[in-house]
Order: structure tokens, then sequence, then C-alpha cells
């Protein structure tokens, strides 16, 4: 094969465009499934709405190795301290889906054990209504975070957390422009 | 040498303390077990709930018994039908309201609808917690065609709020019976299919069989009921014991196993899909044209198309409605226990009543809380990998766990 | 080993039973849709349900909820604030039964989590929610709500949106302008 041959099969492109394009159709949920929501959640991976089409089928329930917190159900009170940590201790990028009318807002649950609204005390990407959504709505709300990922947006780079202790190794940040600057392509040219 | 190698070395003793939740995959969503284990031997275990606890009971005191019926769908998210059918009887019984003909059958058709949905999600769940993913992919076939079903009735797939105190909400859609049957006939061929795969699959019973056994002086100490219960050999249905709606005019069979091992809970789950297909395709048969709703204005909710252009209609409905004085149900200051048969057992519901149109005190007496605690005395003596499969048998939903 | 078919005679039978052995103690007794409700006095209420299960003729061995009601300003006269409500069912009579025993709200009532191991938890759980407290319970711990939780949310006088605990976690600050990290 020559090189002229060669240069038909190369694409220019920034080395930041093409990780978030590539992150973008690879996000690995974290599914935080606690209610009726969960179900639907469910339901959207299996056989008749196939979230492995969109790329998202790998269902890692370690927040070490996933990129999407997908909030679905109510968060009691002994809950979210729970939640936190998970999300603390997903890599970033990170991306959050709080799913249905209970995460995003408490929901018909209007009282002393429910939390109205995940999005107080992490942030939140994208919201879903309906209780419990369609599963064609959390396919929409998937597609909008990977618009998201595509742009290199995340909400969660817009907050810091108010624990000032926190172990930073909880949750290490491969966004960083450290992180980018100190991979070494090689033949790179300057 | 890192801190924990460090830890282990220096204990004296040889036990190792170990956490699974609540966000586990196993964990059906919010269970937490704490367990102290030598090896693979697991020598205590302490459940921790309340991971869901969603103040079901508090928000039901300021709320009217209409209204509860939509939380009620939130209880036990895999078959809500049976909730809400087993509030409205209570509420009923407490009025002393009789509800028609055709209500009953249509409430025992959804009723039987439901507990294939949610007996099917849990034998899927149960084999793919024991690594066989396949079977919830067939299950989960089998319970998107009820879904749709429940969406033509009810008008959602998942929170249906299909009962009122009185009646049901909607009348049954054109072409329901035709629909019903084919989705019979698939999930006869799918419990068959689930049989001939696990029935005699080595690696599924050596996991199985003889785990997890509760013998029937526990089912009555512990109060378990339902598939639990008789897989223990202890026979109690209420819908055989002290029929409800339509079951005493019904041909069916309450499956009894005598083992009460983890193998006897996922038979007796396939076996009593069978019995509900039975009971459903008798049901169908007495579908007979009449009023969906008691005709008791001062305490059922009157036709909603009848408010938009019957006077009477829309004084009954506002009355019954709007909150204000001496308005919404009334029933006598009394208190009433009333139990129906949910997938996982006795679902009761407990109310006080006060006489106004809220309920004094809505006690939810949910088969889930009463059939978990006798999991941690099971895992104890267990190997570690028998914490799934004990699990999976339960059925536990946290929904109705923690209320 | 099945249960009895219900039977509304027997309801009778069981009535007449208790009625002799306990007599002027019970404080009420009636006749629900299939099952007999009794009320006693909080320290009756053991004897009542040892007697329920362990008289051979009446066996009300499956324990099957027990659960806590708070009567401030009910319509009805009570004689205690709260009931501790227990329903048992008999599989050899094949009805149930119900005892309901009242508790003042600083006073504590004996546990029978002896008679019933399924009483643990609903025990914990009323006093979790309505504080009452279950005299010779082997773990008397909070249950639903978190161990550091203050209050007993079903009484009623604890307000229904709670009282500031569910905004009082950790929260997320903005990042300023000048700290926001840069565009790979």
């Amino acid at each position: 094969m020559s090189a002229l041959e060669k240069m038909n099969d190369v694409i220019t492109t920034r080395l930041g465009f093409a990780i978030n394009w590539a992150r973008s159709n690879s996000l690995w949920p974290m599914p935080f499934g606690t209610a009726c929501c969960g179900i639907e959640m469910m339901a959207t991976f299996m056989p008749k709405y196939d979230a492995s089409r969109f790329g998202s089928e790998v269902l890692k329930f370690s927040p070490r190795q996933s990129d999407l917190l997908i909030v679905s159900g109510r968060i009691s009170l002994k809950m979210m301290p729970v939640l936190q940590r998970i999300w603390e201790q997903m890599p970033e990028p990170k991306w959050c889906i709080s799913m249905g009318a209970c995460a995003s807002s408490g929901g018909v649950f209007d009282n002393y054990a429910i939390i109205q609204g995940v999005d107080q005390f992490i942030p939140v990407d994208a919201y879903m209504p309906g209780c419990p959504p369609r599963p064609e709505a959390f396919i929409e709300a998937l597609m909008s975070v990977q618009e998201k990922a595509r742009k290199g947006e995340a909400k969660s780079d817009e907050f810091v957390s108010d624990d000032a202790t926190r172990d930073p190794s909880l949750s290490p940040s491969y966004r960083s422009p450290d992180h980018f600057e100190s991979v070494e392509v090689p033949g790179a040219r300057e | 040498m890192y801190a924990y190698d460090r830890e282990i070395e220096e204990r004296t003793d040889d036990t190792v303390r170990m956490n699974v939740g609540p966000s586990h995959p196993a964990m059906h969503g919010t269970l937490r077990v704490l367990m102290e284990v030598r090896g693979e031997r697991i020598v205590k275990a302490e459940q921790e709930i309340g991971y869901l606890h969603t103040g079901f009971e508090k928000l039901g005191e300021h709320r009217t018994y209409n209204q509860f019926i939509t939380l009620s769908d939130r209880l036990n998210y895999f078959s809500p039908l049976s909730n809400n059918i087993g509030f409205a009887i209570a509420a009923e019984e407490l009025i002393g309201l009789e509800t028609p003909r055709r209500c009953q059958v249509i409430r025992t058709i959804m009723a039987e609808l439901s507990r294939l949905a949610d007996h099917s999600l849990c034998v899927g769940a149960m084999a793919m917690d024991l690594g066989a993913f396949t079977s919830i992919l067939w299950t989960f076939v089998e319970r998107e065609k009820l879904y749709d079903v429940f969406e033509a009735v009810t008008g959602t797939r998942l929170t249906t709020s299909y009962t009122r105190v009185g009646g049901v909400a909607f009348d049954l859609p054109e072409g329901f019976e035709k629909r019903v049957t084919g989705i019979l006939d698939s999930m006869e061929d799918t419990v068959s299919k689930l049989r001939d795969s696990f029935y005699k699959n080595r690696i599924f019973l050596d996991r199985t069989e003889g785990i997890g056994i509760i013998t029937p002086e526990q089912v009555e100490a512990y109060g378990i009921t339902g598939p639990m219960a008789r897989s223990a050999g202890k026979s109690y249905d209420i819908r055989k014991h002290k029929p409800y709606l339509i079951y005493n005019e019904l041909d069916f069979e309450v499956p009894t196993y005598t083992e009460g091992d983890t193998f006897a809970r996922y038979k007796i789950r396939l076996d009593e899909m069978d019995q509900s297909i039975r009971l459903v395709r008798q049901a169908m048969k007495l579908l007979e044209p009449g009023p969906i709703s008691a005709l008791d204005q001062k305490h059922a909710l009157p036709d909603k198309m009848s408010t938009y252009t019957d006077m009477e209609s829309l004084i009954h409905h506002f009355k019954m409605i709007m909150p204000g004085q001496d308005h919404g149900l009334n029933p006598p200051v009394t208190d009433l226990y009333s139990a129906t048969e949910s997938p996982n057992g006795e679902l009761g519901f407990y109310l006080v009543s006060d006489g106004s149109s809220n309920p004094w005190r809505v006690r939810v007496r949910p088969p889930s809380f009463l059939n978990y605690p006798i999991f941690g005395k099971l895992l104890e003596g267990a190997m570690l990998a028998d914490v799934v499969a004990i699990l999976g048998s339960f059925n536990i939903i946290a929904g109705e766990l923690d209320r | 080993m099945s249960v009895t078919a219900y039977a509304k005679e027997n309801l009778l039978t069981l009535a007449a039973k208790v009625e002799a052995a306990f007599g002027e103690k019970l404080l009420g007794k009636e006749e629900k849709i299939g099952y007999m409700q009794f009320s006693v006095k909080a320290e009756d209420e053991h004897a009542l349900l040892a007697l329920l299960k362990n008289d051979a003729a009446l066996g009300f061995t499956w324990f099957l909820d027990r659960c806590g009601v708070d009567y401030v300003k009910y319509p009805k006269a009570m004689p205690e604030r709260f009931g501790v409500v227990t329903t048992l069912l008999s599989p050899t009579l094949g009805v149930k039964a119900q005892v309901r025993a009242f508790v003042g709200a600083d006073a504590s009532i004996p546990s029978v989590s002896d008679l019933f191991a399924g009483a643990d938890w609903t025990e914990r759980e009323i006093f979790d929610l309505y504080g009452v407290a279950f005299k010779g319970h082997p773990d008397m711990k909070r249950i639903l709500m978190p161990d550091d939780y203050e209050g007993f949310p079903l009484r009623k006088d604890y307000p229904l949106r709670g009282r500031g605990e569910r905004s009082a976690f950790p929260v997320y600050h903005a990042i300023p302008a000048s700290q926001a990290p840069r565009e790979p």
C-alpha cells in the first residue's frame, strides 16, 4: 500500500473532539435504581427498547467504572449520603440523569422522608418528567446527555463539593488539562 | 503492606466483616446486608433496611381515600394493580359498599394479570442473579406485552391507579379479550421454556436445592405468607381461605411444596403462573355488560363522562372530590383490617377512620416486611454465593418493605 | 398442613373462650369482618397473646401484623394515647384475631418477640415511628429512619413535611469563573 493510498484512510481532527465523540457513544451508566423508575429503567435495557443501540448497555454497578449516573426513583433521607458518596466516587468527566418526578422534585411524596429533588445536592445534567417516565423518555434523556458529551460539557464542571477535606483519590479527574498534557502521543509533532 | 492486609493479619479472630449494598446489583435496589464471614462461610448476618422509607403511612393521613389509591401504585411497583385492588377492597369494606358484578370480574382479571407480571419478573431476575441472563430477556418480553395491555386498560404502563372506591376507573377497551388470550398463550410457552431450562440444569439445581430452607414453624412465627409460605408446606391463600371478588366461582388450585428451599420457591412461582393463566381464562368467560362502579352515589364516584353532561352527577362528583365540610367519603368512626392475596403474600390494610374524608391511620401490612426478617437467619451457615440465590427467591420489593 | 377455610361461627367460640379467661380485664370486644377484635390495657396484652397462641383449642400461632396508632384528638375517647394493634391467624379455627392494647406516651409495653419472632421488626418499627418502647425487646433501635434521626414522624404532632431534615445535606457550590477548568 502506497503512502498516498494510506492518506485516504486518515481523518484529521482535534484530539479533544475525537475523545468526546468516542465518549458520547460509549456512556457507561451506573444505575441507581431505587423504586418504580428502576423498573422502567430495566425495561429500557431489555429487548424491546434496547439501550445498547446507543452504546450504553454496559451496566457497571461499580461507580469507579462508570460515567453516567442514573438516579431513578425516590431518594430518602437514609439514601442521600449513599448517593452522594457514589457520585464522589465516579471519575470525571461524569454526567447525571435525574429520572422521574421523585428524583427531580420529590413528586407526589412531599413529606418528611423524601429529598425534594436530588439537584439540590448533586449536579444534574438531564431531568426526565413522568411518574415513571416511559422508556422513550429515557432514551431522549440519554441522547441529550450524549449531545452534551459531544460538546464536552458537563454540569459537574460548574460545581465543587462542600466538603473540602474530601480525599481526591475518591474521584480521579480524567478531564483536567494536566491529564491530557501528560499523555504522550508517539510521533506527535509540536 | 496495605492497611487492610495489616488489619487482617492483626485480627485475633478469623472472621471478616463484609457489607453488601445498598447499591449492589443483587440487592434489588436498596437492600443492605452486613455479614461476618469466615472464608466463604457466613457466620452472622444482619439486614439494614429503610433506604427507601417514603412515608406512605404519614402521607395517607393527609390524603383522601381515593387519593391514596394513587400512592398505593408505588408500594409494590412490580404489580401496582394488586395494591390498587387491595386498598379499594379495604375501603369498601370499611364503608360497607357493594361493587357490581362486572367490576369484580374486571378486578379479578387484572389482579391475576398483575400476578403474572410480578412472578415473571421475579423468576427472570432470580435466574439472572445466578448467572442465567437469558431468562430475564424472555420474561421481560412477556412483561412488555402485559404492559401494553395495562396501558390500553388504565392509560399507563406502570403506575396504573386503576381502581376507585366502589369500582374501577375505566371499562375494558375493545379487543381486550383477544389481546389477552394471545398473551396467555405466549406466557404459557415461556413458562414451559423456563421449566425446560432450569428444572434439570445442574448448575441451577446445585445453587438452589437445599439452600435456605424455611421450616413450617418459622413460617408461622415470622408471619411469612404467600408463595414463600406455600413453598414451605403451609397452604394459606386468602383466595381460597376467605374468597373475595369472584374467586369462589373459579376453579383453581393452590400449589404447595414441602421442601421450603430456594428451588421450591422458584418452582412455586412458575406453578402459580399456570394457575393465574387458568384463572384469567375462566374469568374472561364471565365478563358480561353492566356498570363498572357502584350505583351508591354518596360513596362511589359517578361515571366521568356523565359528570360533563348530567347535573346530579356533577354535584356528587364535586361533593366527593372537593375538600370541605362533610365532603368526601365519610365512613363510620371505626377501624378495620382487610387483606387480599397479593403476588408476594397477604397484603393487609388496617384503616382507622375518624368519620372525615381522610383516614386517621393507614397501616399497610406489606408481605415483604414480614417475609424479609428471616433472611438473616437463613444466611447463618450458608455460603457467600447463596446470598443472591436466597434473596432472589424472596422477591423482596423495597417499596413495600420500607414504605 | 393447610389452613382451615374461614368459618364465621368460630369467632363466637373464640370470643367466649377469651371472655371466660379474661373477664373484667377485657376493655372491649367487637366482631369485625372476618376477625374478632379485643381491647386490653398494655400490661395485659402479653398474657392475652400468650393465651391465644398457647391454648390448643385456639391455636393462634400465625403472626400477621403488629402496628401502632396515635389516638391524640381522635373523635372517640380512648383510654391512652397510643394503640398497639396485633393481628393473628389461627390455622385450626380458620379465623383471625386482633388485640388492641393501649399505652401512654411515656409508658412502655411488654415485648411479644418471645412469642412471635416476626414481632421483632414490627416492634422496632413502632418504636421508630411512634416512640413506644417495648420492655424486653432484644434490640430496640431504629429500623426505617437513620440512627441519628430525632423525633417520631408518625405521631400526629409531627409535621408532614418534617422539620427541615430533608434539606440538611452537604451541597455543591458553583465554581467561580476564574477557577473554571480549561477545555481539553
